[in-house]
Formats: C-alpha cells, structure tokens, sequence
C-alpha cells in the first residue's frame, strides 16, 4: 500500500520514479504491489515511471557511440589522460596562489620558488585582512554588487518583458542599442560618468559605482531575461487572463514564476560583473567607497610588493564566489549558453 | 522598456556625448578649468601622434592572439568534452573555474608566475630542462614578448568561456549527421573541417565577436601585470586612453582617442558580423 501512497503524491516529477536507480528502473517492478491499489493510483504510477526506462536506456547505449562521442576504448583512454593533463594546467595557477597565501611571507618570494609552502601559516591573511581599509572595502564590494544587482534586475525585467510580448519596431532597435552598448570602452565614458556623479554629490560613494556597473551589466541582463521570456509560452499569460488576472496580475503570479530561475541567472551575471569590475571602481572611487579589487591593486605601488598579502586578499575574494557558481553552475551554464548561442 | 531606456541613456548616451563633444575643446585638466573650442585638432594631434598609431595596432595584434588562442584551445576542450560524453560532466564544470575570477586577480597571479628572478614559470621550465637559466626569458621585462605575455591571463580566464558556448553549439549537432558521414568514410580532420565547423558558423560567429570587443578593451590585466611598459610596449588603446587622461590630464586628446577607438570598434565588430555570420546564407 505504500507505494501505492507514493504513488498518489507522485504528481510531482520527482515522485517515486527518481531515487530508483538508472538500471534497475522498470515500471513492472512497480506493478505488483499498486496493482493492489487499483487503477487509478496505478495510472498516476505509470506515467511518471515511464520516462525512466526510456532514459537509462537511452544512456546505456550513448557508452558505444552517440554522435560525436569516440568509440574505441584506448581512444578514450588517450581522450581522458588528454583532458586530465588539460585540467591540471588548467587549475595549477589557482592552486599555486592558494599555496603561496600560506608559505611565509619571507618564502613566497624565495628564489628559486616552490610550489608547497615549506611552512603552512596564516600569517599573510592575518597580515592582508588586518590592514586598514580592507574590511572596509568587503562591505563596499558587496554594497556596490547588491545595488547594482538589484538596479539591474528592476531595469532589465520589465524592459525584456516589454520588448518579447509586444514585438516592436522600438523594441528591436533598443535590443542593437543594448548591443552597442557592450562594445563602449569603459575607459571612454569613466570620467564623464565620474564628473556627473560628482556634480549630483554622489562622488565616491558605492551608489555612484553601482550605477557605472549597471551600465556593464544592463545590456546583458536584458538579452538574457529576453531569452527567458522568449521561452514562456504565450497561452500561459492568456489563460492567466481568461481566468481573470489583469494584464499586470498575469505577469505577476504567472510569468515571473515561470521565469525565477533565468532572473535567478541573470542576478548572478549581474553581481558577478560588479563584485570583479575594476577600472570604473579605480576612476570613481576614492577612500570611502573603495572595492577590494582596488584594493588589491593598490598592494603593489603603496606597499612596495607584499606578495604574500596579496596572494592572501586575491584568495579570500575569490573563493566564495567560485564555491557560489560552482554550487549554481547548471543554472549559469544555462545562462551563458542561452546568450550566446541563441543571440 | 522606458525606465531601461532611460537609465542607458543618462548613464551611457550621455557620457558618450560628453565624450565626443569634449574631443573637440582644448580642456584644462583642473576642475572647471578654461575650455577653449579648437576643431578637430584633436583628431589630427591623436593621429599624428606616434604612441596612438602604435597602441592601435598593438590592440590589434593583442586581440588577434588572444581571441585565435582561446578559440583554438576552447574548440580542442569542447571537442574533447563532447567526445568523452556524458562522463565528462564534472570535469566541465570544474573547468568553468577561471571564468569567476576576477581579472585583477588573474593579472596578479600570471604576474607573479612570470616575473623576473621568483617567477615559477621560468624555474620549472629550467628544472624541466628547457631553459639553461631560470631567467632566460623575460616574460614580462622583454619587449618583444611582452605583449603576448600580457595577453595569458585573458587567454586562462575566457577559454572556459569559449569552450562551453562552442560544447552548447557541438550538443544542437544532429548525430545522424555525423554517423552519415562517417559511414560514408569521412576521417575525423574532413569531419571536423566539412562538417563541424561549417554547422558550428553562427555560434562560433557570436564567440568570437562577443570575445574580440572584450579583448579589445581590455585594461585590468594589463594595467596590472606591466602598466603598459616596458617601454610602453604592452600600452594597448585602453591603457593609452587612461594615461592620457589621468598622467597626462589632457582629457581633449583623450576623449579624441576615445571616439575614434570606439567607432574603430564599431566598424570591426560590423564587419566581423556581416563576414563571418552572414546571416540567412547559411541557413
């Protein structure tokens, strides 16, 4: 009877079909026990079973061949050590800087260098987060990427929304004006937009920053969020209104639901393209509303080459961001993928 | 659409303006310092001028090597990925890494695996028995290859990028495709160059251009790694165009530069599009 419960909640796609293992997934294995159950929770059974026996076996044979999958086993064998060697170059320089932040300061500009630390210590991160204004530009870091997120997602949602469901002439151009805008050199328009920010009293502050990396991501997030939208089937938002939703009702409970997980995508575009940016927050910012990338940078010339520090700042600023897309990576994939190769 | 529109035009239409109208005035770089109107003689000092011809064409070369690179080391790794299969899906993902670092700190890292005397690169390339002296190649202090050592940390940081949108493009290739081919006896350098790359045109199209504007405006990790020297010979257009409005301060040839570096863009993005995508012939 048990199953034959599941199976009444199973609904859901991820009922009881999914935790049984890829292989083993036969919809008969099933059959006995819900056949005590009578039809109708066997139908409900069946249909969400069905998909997996299809999948798995649809997996079991891509192992010869499926396109442009290789075929021979020592070819795959000479394939893996490939990208095994490709993967190690890869990630080596990463590594070496996380090793280098825990040798010695005196070690880390040894000569001739070594990969490990001959000593592991903290010493360069208690020395690199225990300068002044370090701690203080984490919080401008993340103050400026949250505005400028959040700026970026007000601005670009109901624009891509705008652009998909009324297909204008306006529309299209304003999609190629966002392009042109990607192609603007940052260099070119700083100092204009720092002078602006200026003669408004926002100089140096992370409100004025936040608004130079929306100009970075805005372009982007609308093409992204138009992709997003483009995916939302128009009967959804009729159906939505039939049943008596106001136009703005049907975006709010319908299609913003639909879409989370692209705004979701587009939010960490957004932030990621604040929290690294740099030369705006070198041309905008002064004491109070400085970034760590600025920071960072600043190591070399103010305090002659700490390499240790640095190597210590650049690691505790980059890690959470590359353990957060890791975390999120199917969701970015899909967004890096939907831009590119849709545009 | 409106408040969109609204925010990209205060926030970018209008400094562009600012930016072209001040190309045209002889401007003091003290605060609300005397502005003199003097034509196009901007335009004609920029280029007369023997630093911006050669930061152009430096910006061209950086741009050729690493957009050529990362295409040819993104489509190797996509290729890779798509004939290992599902397997690979772990590893894809761990090499998507780079693409969340941020360019400063890539810059720092290269610098410091480059630089002269402590750099690691040069000291396992000795060890390795390659080079006779740890510092035998000055990666970063020599002239003549200084521009291409500038442009590895780019390459590291964006081939991620490149890989997974040509991996995307390889995965929309109908397998019945390539088994056609293949029973018809074509080898894999006829597959790959008949086939793959001809069917792969719009998305390697889209790579290469969104790829190229970054390369071209690249800045972060030059600035990091050389400050465009020695000898000014890693200054591209962004790092020319920045000292010569902070170091400098003449904000009127800067913005002259400025404009014709961005139109120059323009044009080449333009170009690029209409050759390489050539939309609707293809498809």
């Amino acid at each position: 009877m048990s199953i034959a419960e599941a199976n009444n909640h199973g609904g859901r796609p991820t009922g009881p079909a999914a935790p049984l293992p890829a292989g083993v997934a036969h919809s008969n294995a099933q059959a006995p026990a819900s056949a005590v159950a009578g039809r109708s929770a066997f139908q409900p059974g069946r249909s969400t079973s069905a998909p997996t026996p299809a999948g798995a076996g649809r997996k079991r044979r891509s192992v010869h061949r499926e396109g442009l999958e290789a075929g021979k086993r020592s070819t795959r064998t000479i394939l893996w050590i490939l990208l095994a060697a490709s993967l190690i170059l890869y990630g080596f320089p990463f590594l070496y800087l996380l090793f280098t932040s825990f040798k010695t300061p005196i070690d880390t500009i040894a000569v001739p260098p070594t990969i490990l630390p001959k000593e592991w210590t903290l010493q360069n991160y208690a020395n690199a987060l225990g300068r002044s204004g370090v701690p203080a530009s984490f919080i401008n870091s993340i103050q400026t990427a949250v505005i400028s997120t959040l700026l970026s997602l007000v601005l670009s949602v109901p624009a891509a929304y705008g652009i998909t469901r009324y297909k204008t002439r306006s529309g299209r151009i304003f999609i190629m004006a966002a392009l042109v805008t990607r192609m603007v050199p940052p260099v070119a328009i700083g100092i204009p937009l720092a002078s602006m920010m200026a003669s408004v009293g926002l100089a140096d502050t992370p409100i004025a920053l936040s608004i130079a990396h929306t100009t970075i991501s805005l372009p982007l997030s609308i093409w992204l969020m138009s992709s997003f939208f483009e995916a939302v089937p128009k009967d959804l938002e009729e159906a939505a209104t039939v049943d008596g939703c106001s136009r703005l009702g049907a975006l709010w409970r319908v299609v913003i639901p639909v879409v989370s997980g692209g705004i979701a995508v587009t939010a960490i575009f957004a932030f990621l393209a604040s929290w690294n940016e740099f030369l705006f927050a070198l041309l905008m910012t002064a004491i109070r509303s400085q970034t760590t990338p600025v920071v960072i940078a600043n190591f070399q010339t103010q305090f002659g080459l700490d390499w240790g520090s640095m190597t210590a700042l650049a690691a505790v600023y980059s890690i959470p961001v590359i353990l957060l897309t890791l975390l999120l990576q199917r969701k970015i994939v899909a967004g890096m993928t939907l831009g590119a190769v849709k545009g | 659409m409106t408040p969109a529109a609204l925010f990209l035009a205060v926030f970018v239409a209008y400094p562009l303006f600012r930016l072209i109208s001040d190309s045209f005035f002889k401007i003091s770089p003290l605060v609300g310092g005397p502005r003199e109107f003097v034509g196009l003689d901007n335009y004609v000092r920029a280029f007369t001028s023997p630093d911006f011809i050669s930061a152009g064409w430096r910006t061209f070369a950086y741009t050729l090597t690493v957009v050529t690179l990362e295409f040819a080391l993104g489509l190797g790794m996509a290729l890779l990925f798509t004939t290992l299969g599902r397997k690979s899906q772990v590893w894809r993902t761990l090499f998507l890494y780079p693409l969340m670092i941020a360019p400063i700190v890539a810059g720092l890292l290269w610098k410091f695996l480059m630089i002269d005397n402590f750099g690691l690169l040069g000291t396992l390339l000795h060890q390795a028995g390659i080079l006779q002296d740890p510092n035998q190649i000055g990666w970063l202090s020599n002239p003549d290859i200084v521009l291409f050592s500038v442009a590895v940390p780019d390459i590291w940081l964006t081939t991620s990028f490149m890989c997974l949108v040509l991996f995307a493009g390889l995965q929309n290739i109908p397998g019945d495709l390539i088994e056609a081919a293949r029973l018809d006896g074509a080898r894999a350098p006829s597959l790959l160059f008949r086939i793959i790359l001809p069917l792969l045109r719009p998305v390697i199209a889209v790579a290469l251009v969104v790829r190229g504007i970054d390369a071209a405006r690249a800045f972060d990790t030059i600035l990091i790694q050389t400050n465009g020297g020695p000898q000014s010979a890693s200054e591209t257009m962004s790092l020319l165009v920045y000292r010569t409005m902070i170091r400098f301060g003449d904000p009127g040839l800067a913005s002259a530069m400025g404009t014709i570096y961005l139109l120059a863009m323009l044009a080449i993005a333009f170009v690029a599009v209409t050759t390489i995508w050539r939309p609707g012939k293809d498809t």
